[in-house]
């Protein structure tokens, strides 16, 4: 870094008015860079506690909450056992790899290896713009659209299901998947691609033997950042997915994720600190758990991928 | 396609294992046929993503906007008569023009009319229940005006296509009282009514300046805050342990699935800090979200600056302070704006936060300042659907025709000044 070898203001005889002034805009700047790291203690400090204060209520039991099959904080019968959120999100979220992994891997090989530069800009534009469709329009896209469409196609159908849920959001994890494939198989050296040509392989053969092996952790950290949007990602499943907690894998029937518990709750009227209210803490304290999780993966990934080409 | 491809995959081991005969023997030029027709096969495979991305995209915008348009035949609680374009269009006043038409076709004597229209109380309840709307289509004649009541009763609700198909059918079956029309969701009325527990006379006028209050608080808000944060990393911090805890935290950050961040708000301005659902708990809320946005583009642009530049600026005696401020961020405006303007964008279609935050779903009249109740688009966008209602639908896809305009505008300015000013130095 020149830059911060720079020499430093207090060196240079500046006159005391000056410095002040300095020392001024360089605190400003602290303070600023250091209140996003307030955010996120904001963040963690909010959720835990709630959380604590959750757990701490008789009625609830760590072991009920992870291994009761029943969600039904909103009713007066109240039962707090988060795994059909859970497998709720799952299912969209694997319904959405399915169809977003493969895609974005495809056009990932595209961009890379066989678009001409002009058109590898058009395409590029196009996932951007994919990529920054509203969420809640997609939520009524797949509501309003692709629901009729499969229920033609999809014997008992409910109105609400994962399953259009998760196909439109496959489209919208396309784009993070894809972009960030492109960057990794594009940062395979050509060294490696000339030599592979040098031995008589053909481009297909140079595609799965040499670009996606080399550019694998890149791979890899797409899909895992791709996962952590699924799991976060709300307002297609809270339109089109529906919001019955149900601990099911049947993508048919009406289900409810962590997320769409999240918007149920909070923009129905529970008091605040009630243990209604505090359960969407609780809720929102394991989403916050499992996305942070799935990014430090996949950065860990990308850490080890810069070791190997630089 | 695919299933050429994956028999051309498995063939491939047992051909490592017995060398084939090099190409240069290759008389007939059948291997290296079979090999172009197998890469033009593999080239067009993966294209097929693309394609279908492109086939979604435009699915979408061709879904929203047919949906925004409705055939209705409706039972008008009024006369029923529509008035042609030229006979409504008055320059000035066309509102007040084709009002008066309406009243003297229900049978009302010019004195009644003139007398009417000059109390302004009686106009505000005409106004507040009626509502005049340009119909491309109504009862078999193109383009009229039709003044459409609160209590008017939808006797049935046609899609485009189908409508088109069957117009005739419809003319023919509407019995006397009842009209044919071409209803046009999104018009002027639309974005210039309040919002209505009535499907035909819902407007977007609250919500477009309840967006439009976010997203110039969120701009004042994100800009010093992203823009200071990445002057500091990028001119200041160095390689201390304090920039990596901020870049990891920014990283962390822009992972944070959205709702969280409502959660956030919720606890933190709406409750703690007491400020209620408003749009400034609101703003605050997504300027937590789009700040990291904001931080990536600036540092960036300020990376893109050449250092020989700042150089210069201090052989000349300037300061620190000095060479960001005339140096460093006049050269990377460009980069920061684009940075702010898909900052804003993601700020305009954010719904989640919003709605945990409690953003109301009914907000009669469009908030007159930052410390009053709310809605944006995508929350009436998101209230509407849910209101499982067809009509409601289709005002639905109006209002995000309407958001998907002012994304396209943003967008389109974000890639044109990205492509003006990428290759500067």
């Amino acid at each position: 870094m020149t830059r911060a070898e720079r020499t430093s203001d207090a060196s240079l005889r500046l006159s005391p008015a000056t410095r002040a002034r300095e020392r001024l805009v360089r605190g400003l700047l602290l303070f600023c860079a250091g209140l996003s790291v307030l955010t996120t203690f904001g963040v963690i400090a909010v959720l835990v506690g709630e959380t604590a204060a959750f757990f701490a209520d008789p009625a609830v039991t760590f072991r009920e909450f992870f291994t009761s099959k029943r969600w039904t904080p909103l009713f007066a019968d109240q039962s707090f056992g988060i795994l059909p959120l859970l497998s709720g999100t799952f299912l969209v979220t694997a319904i959405a790899l399915v169809v977003g992994v493969p895609l974005g891997l495809m056009s990932a090989v595209y961009l890379s290896e066989f678009a001409p530069a002009g058109r590898r800009r058009r395409v590029t534009s196009l996932l951007e713009l994919l990529a920054g469709i509203p969420t809640v329009v997609l939520g009524y896209f797949a509501l309003l659209f692709v629901t009729p469409l499969l229920q033609r196609v999809v014997p008992g159908l409910n109105l609400f299901n994962p399953l259009s849920a998760g196909l439109v959001m496959g489209f919208m994890i396309l784009p993070t998947v894809s972009s960030i494939s492109t960057d990794a198989m594009q940062a395979v050296p050509s060294s490696l691609r000339q030599a592979a040509y040098g031995l008589g392989a053909t481009k297909v053969q140079l595609i799965f033997r040499v670009v996606l092996p080399a550019a694998l952790s890149g791979i890899v950290a797409s899909v895992v950042l791709a996962m952590s949007r699924a799991v976060g990602e709300t307002m297609i499943v809270t339109l089109a997915a529906g919001q019955r907690p149900l601990f099911t894998l049947d993508p048919r029937e009406t289900i409810a994720t962590m997320t769409s518990f999240i918007v149920q709750a909070a923009t129905g009227d529970q008091p605040a600190g009630s243990l209604a209210s505090r359960s969407l803490y609780a809720v929102a304290a394991t989403l916050f758990a499992i996305t942070l999780l799935l990014n430090l993966v996949s950065q860990l990934v990308v850490r080890r991928y810069r070791e190997r080409y630089e | 396609m695919s299933r050429v491809l994956g028999r051309e995959e498995r063939a491939d081991p047992a051909r490592a294992d017995r060398p084939e005969r090099p190409d240069m023997l290759d008389l007939g030029g059948v291997q290296a046929r079979r090999r172009r027709t197998t890469e033009r096969a593999f080239g067009a495979a993966v294209f097929v993503p693309v394609f279908l991305a492109l086939a979604l995209l435009v699915t979408l915008l061709f879904d929203v906007v047919t949906d925004s348009f409705s055939w209705q035949v409706i039972e008008p609680r009024n006369s029923g008569q529509s008035f042609s374009f030229l006979e409504g269009f008055a320059a000035f006043g066309t509102w007040e023009n084709v009002v008066r038409l309406e009243l003297l076709a229900q049978g009302r004597t010019q004195e009644e009319v003139d007398a009417l229209l000059s109390d302004p109380e009686a106009r505000r309840v005409f106004g507040a229940r009626n509502r005049v709307e340009l119909m491309p289509w109504v009862d078999g004649r193109p383009l009229r005006w039709f003044v459409t009541s609160i209590r008017d009763d939808g006797v049935a609700d046609l899609p485009l296509f189908e409508g088109w198909r069957r117009r005739a059918e419809l003319l023919a079956g509407a019995e006397p009282g009842q009209v044919v029309l071409l209803n046009a969701w999104l018009d002027l009325g639309f974005l210039a009514k309040n919002a209505s527990r009535s499907p035909a006379m819902a407007g977007l006028l609250p919500a477009l300046v309840g967006s439009l209050m976010l997203v110039a608080l969120v701009i004042v808000l994100s800009v010093p805050l992203g823009v200071g944060t990445a002057v500091y990393l990028e001119e200041y911090a160095g390689d201390t342990r304090f920039a990596r805890l901020v870049e990891l935290n920014l990283s962390n950050l822009a992972g944070v699935p959205s709702v969280v961040y409502g959660i956030l708000g919720l606890t933190v301005f709406v409750r703690l800090l007491g400020l209620g659902p408003v749009v400034l708990a609101g703003a605050l809320t997504l300027t937590l979200l789009v700040v990291p946005v904001v931080v990536v583009a600036a540092r960036e642009a300020i990376r893109a600056v050449p250092d020989s530049l700042r150089q210069a600026a201090y052989g000349l005696g300037a300061t620190r302070s000095q060479v960001i401020a005339r140096v460093v961020l006049p050269n990377a405006i460009a980069g920061i704006t684009t940075g702010v303007i898909l900052a804003v964008a993601r700020a305009i279609g954010e719904t989640a936060p919003l709605l945990v935050i409690g953003a109301a779903a009914f907000v009669p009249r469009p908030p007159d300042g930052p410390l009053s109740l709310f809605t944006a688009i995508p929350i009436q966008v998101y209230t509407w659907v849910s209101e499982n209602d067809v009509e409601f639908t289709h005002v639905a896809s109006a209002a995000i025709v309407v958001l998907l305009l002012v994304l396209g505008v943003l967008y389109s300015l974000a890639f044109y000044l990205r492509r003006r000013y990428e290759s500067r130095w």
